[in-house]
């Protein structure tokens, strides 16, 4: 018995010893490469991918990878908490979409690998993706980290005025401040609708307000383009530095001022959001505002307008000139969505297979399939090879309709805002009532030719901490709303203060970081 | 002093003999009854307009344009529907709606199944260590870990993209446990000690005598957990990766945060409905089930609080 269990371990001492001798030598598995995406989702209501979606399989086929997705909150907040937890876990994906300052804290923790030798490999994806502006935007310490697909489309809004009330009233399109100024009366005071009731306003507006657009915010840059002071930073080298310092500035505020005073802006714009104040364009309450291409233009989105003002007619104007003779529409800057790939990924040596997948991406097939899905399913192409919802055996499945919208999901990380994009997206059509040619593509085009002010990067500069933004924020807003007197000393007091508060400090890092990331422009 | 007018107007009988004879209420009485009952309005108030707000936005057209939204409001003479199909025919609402469910139902149990036994231990007097018990599980109650230990536990427990990373790290609320043991504590003694003379252990005292006395306080704390798990975003944004696994508060997010979904593209989600109305559906429809569940929990509702906190 005793031998008997000697020889039986003596065998399996052996056979252990073999089977380490055999690991050593063999090789991995041959399956696909698993690769986990967080990505930002086109339309994240909608739900991901199916799992039956025809690009995993193409994606294992043809690439040797099993695509992993997780659609990232649709709300950025959201989206850095998480990124931000699974980096303490060192948990991050191995490709992931975050923002510019997150990764600004990511990297210095090492847990982020640089993406320097991957445009090489991906010449398709890098010719229409990535420009040196992109490069420099992920750019940390002399290594990019993150590679910036382009974001929304530029120089997207314009100044538009309802040219029906113009006629109606027999005044010309405004082309000085002064003249707007006439005009918004005209339009607050005179019946420009002719419904001999007194509800309507000159300018319409909301707060809307962003790192680069500093209170009033968006919707009123061009008030302020017309004094040179539009957006929060000023990125010229001479007098670069925060707009708010600058004596135009006051002066823009006290024209502000007049049209508040006068009752000659929608006096709701202090307290709509987005969807009040395009509701209220809609419904015909003011006659000057700046609003965004598809948002005024697409299909949906003018039908409202289209039923209840058939005549109703909003023209793309030039931003009114000022007292020195400048105008703008406002800044615009070049921003990005920028995917990371994690330190850990690169490490198990993912990186080939990441940007293997991204080149594919950007290849035909990957960008018309992540585009616009399936054709003859999805979508068809038009004589022009345009991608349009037609002739499909069930509507309900065309990338413009709700059934479609799981499987473009991926969209955002193949588009780079080309025409076959912007033919696609924006399409010609004839409104409802009125019959009226419409195409947010030529309203997109005529808004880029207007004025605008050149601010690239200036989303990247720093923030001020939330205590100074408030006071920032309120205090201009009791300016204008009367709580402050807005007087030469009173302003100056109150600049005085914001100074002493953090605001010089958060001006001459601003301007030292521009100047460091060489953002300035002569 | 209202306590004082409290108990005066309680006092509307006062007995004679074997009969009861009415007090006339004083008039203190009755301005303390309208008082009561106006701010008893303005409650009422504060929490049926924005309801009623949200239900008539819910049902608003998609062509609904006019300037005197007020009216609309009060009195909504155009109805449609075209919010709710939209919202009950999309599939991820519905997962979604499958996902909050499973975690609710999963939820309640563990955190009862849980709870109670911990809190009927922490009652008993004669339990060794039971002030470093009770430590045990207040300190951690005031002192919170955060949000990064707690990521890194569920990690390591393999639970992320489980539905149980929601309900299980939190399945023993403190405050709920301490509110249970409250309860338990109040109970006669007598009950548990005639028990345990006839034999019964621990667990048959609990299962057999405990529990049926408890129903008040197991439906309270039950509905505490209900509402808490049903509303929770903020674990399952950051414990689920799976969008299969996305419970209803995060689809929830995801509609209210689609304001500007049709800015870009021709297309939303949800079809022609407007987006206004889909985000107060989707609000309204994710509350109709704590709503729904309010009125059958309403009558043991008070007496489990007020019996759970009358011992501490």
């Amino acid at each position: 018995m005793k031998k008997h269990c000697t020889r039986s371990m003596l065998v399996a001492v052996v056979l252990l010893a073999s089977l380490a001798l055999f690991a050593q030598g063999a090789k991995e598995p041959a399956g696909p490469t698993t690769i986990e995406l967080w990505y930002g989702a086109a339309v994240t209501e909608a739900g991901p991918p199916p799992s039956d979606w025809v690009g995993f399989e193409i994606i294992r086929e043809k690439l040797g990878i099993e695509l992993k997705l997780t659609a990232l909150p649709s709300n950025e907040s959201d989206q850095d908490v998480k990124v931000q937890a699974a980096a303490a876990a060192n948990n991050l994906p191995d490709l992931f979409m975050v923002r510019r300052d997150v990764l600004g804290r990511l990297v210095p923790q090492g847990l982020i690998a640089p993406v320097d030798d991957l445009y090489a490999k991906m010449p398709v994806r890098t010719a229409n993706h990535y420009d040196a502006v992109s490069k420099s935007h992920a750019r940390i310490g002399g290594k990019t980290y993150g590679l910036a697909d382009p974001g929304s489309i530029m120089k997207n809004e314009g100044l538009l005025i309802r040219k029906d009330w113009l006629d109606n009233l027999g005044l010309e399109i405004p082309k000085t401040t002064d003249e707007l100024l006439t005009v918004m009366r005209a339009f607050s005071f005179n019946d420009p609708d002719g419904n001999g009731r007194n509800d309507t306003w000159g300018y319409g507006a909301f707060q809307e307000i962003n790192n680069y657009e500093a209170w009033p915010g968006r919707r009123l840059e061009p008030l302020f383009g017309a004094f040179g002071v539009d957006g929060t930073w000023s990125l010229e080298e001479t007098g670069a530095g925060l707009n708010l310092l600058k004596p135009e500035f006051y002066d823009a505020m006290l024209f502000l001022k007049q049209i508040a005073d006068e009752g000659i802006i929608d006096p709701n714009w202090l307290s709509y959001k987005k969807d009040d104040f395009r509701a209220a364009w809609k419904q015909g309450r003011f006659g000057i505002m700046r609003e965004q291409n598809a948002a005024f233009a697409a299909q949906s989105n003018y039908a409202p307008f289209d039923k209840n003002f058939p005549q109703g007619n909003w023209v793309i104007i030039d931003p009114p000139k000022g007292p020195q003779g400048k105008a703008s529409i406002g800044p615009y800057t070049a921003n990005f969505r920028i995917y990371a790939i994690s330190a850990k990924a690169a490490k198990e040596g993912k990186t080939d297979k990441i940007a293997a997948l991204l080149e594919w991406m950007a290849s035909e097939e990957g960008y018309y399939l992540l585009g616009w899905g399936v054709e003859g399913v999805n979508y068809t192409k038009d004589a022009n090879g345009i991608p349009v919802a037609a002739n499909l055996p069930n509507a309900d499945l065309a990338f413009s309709a709700p059934g479609g919208q799981t499987v473009t999901q991926l969209r955002n990380m193949v588009f780079y805002n080309g025409d076959i994009e912007l033919y696609a997206r924006y399409p010609k059509y004839t409104t409802e009532v009125s019959k009226k040619e419409m195409s947010a593509l030529a309203v997109l085009r005529e808004m880029q030719t207007k004025a605008w002010t050149a601010q690239i990067g200036s989303d990247t500069l720093p923030i001020p901490n939330a205590d100074l933004k408030r006071f920032y924020e309120q205090g201009l807003s009791e300016f204008i709303t009367g709580k402050r007197s807005l007087t030469p000393a009173a302003w100056s007091k109150w600049l005085d203060e914001f100074k002493r508060l953090g605001g010089q400090d958060w001006n001459d890092k601003g301007v030292a970081f521009a100047r460091e990331n060489n953002l300035l422009t002569n | 002093m209202l306590l004082m007018k409290l108990r005066k107007s309680q006092g509307r009988y006062r007995r004679v003999g074997t009969s009861f004879v009415a007090i006339k209420p004083s008039k203190s009485d009755y301005v303390f009854n309208f008082l009561v009952d106006l701010f008893l309005l303005v409650l009422l108030v504060i929490i049926a307009v924005p309801l009623w707000s949200t239900i008539t936005l819910s049902f608003r057209p998609n062509d609904y344009i006019g300037n005197n939204l007020q009216g609309m409001f009060l009195a909504p003479w155009e109805w449609s529907s075209a919010a709710y199909k939209a919202l009950l025919g999309n599939q991820g609402f519905i997962l979604a709606f499958k996902n909050s469910f499973l975690i609710l139902v999963g939820g309640v149990a563990s955190a009862l199944v849980l709870t109670i036994p911990l809190a009927y231990v922490l009652s008993i007097p004669t339990l060794p260590g039971r002030k470093y018990l009770n430590l045990l599980i207040i300190v951690p109650y005031v002192f919170n870990v955060g949000m990064i230990p707690s990521y890194l536990l569920v990690t390591n427990l393999g639970l992320i993209d489980h539905l149980a990373a929601i309900f299980l790290p939190g399945a023993i609320s403190t405050y709920n446990c301490l509110i249970m043991r409250s309860f338990f504590e109040g109970l006669p003694n007598e009950l548990k000690e005639s028990a345990r003379i006839d034999g019964a252990s621990e667990i048959q005292v609990l299962l057999r005598i405990i529990l049926p006395l408890s129903k008040a306080i197991i439906m309270t704390i039950g509905l505490f957990y209900g509402v808490s798990f049903w509303n929770d975003f903020f674990h399952a944004m950051l414990y689920l990766n799976s969008n299969l696994l996305q419970p209803l508060p995060i689809l929830l997010r995801n509609i209210l945060m689609a304001s500007g979904m049709n800015e870009y593209v021709e297309v939303s989600a949800f079809g022609d409905a407007p987006i206004a109305a889909i985000k107060a559906a989707s609000v309204f429809m994710s509350a109709i089930p704590m709503i729904a569940a309010y009125p059958f929990i309403q009558k043991y509702f008070t007496k489990g609080t007020l019996l759970g906190s009358v011992k501490g």
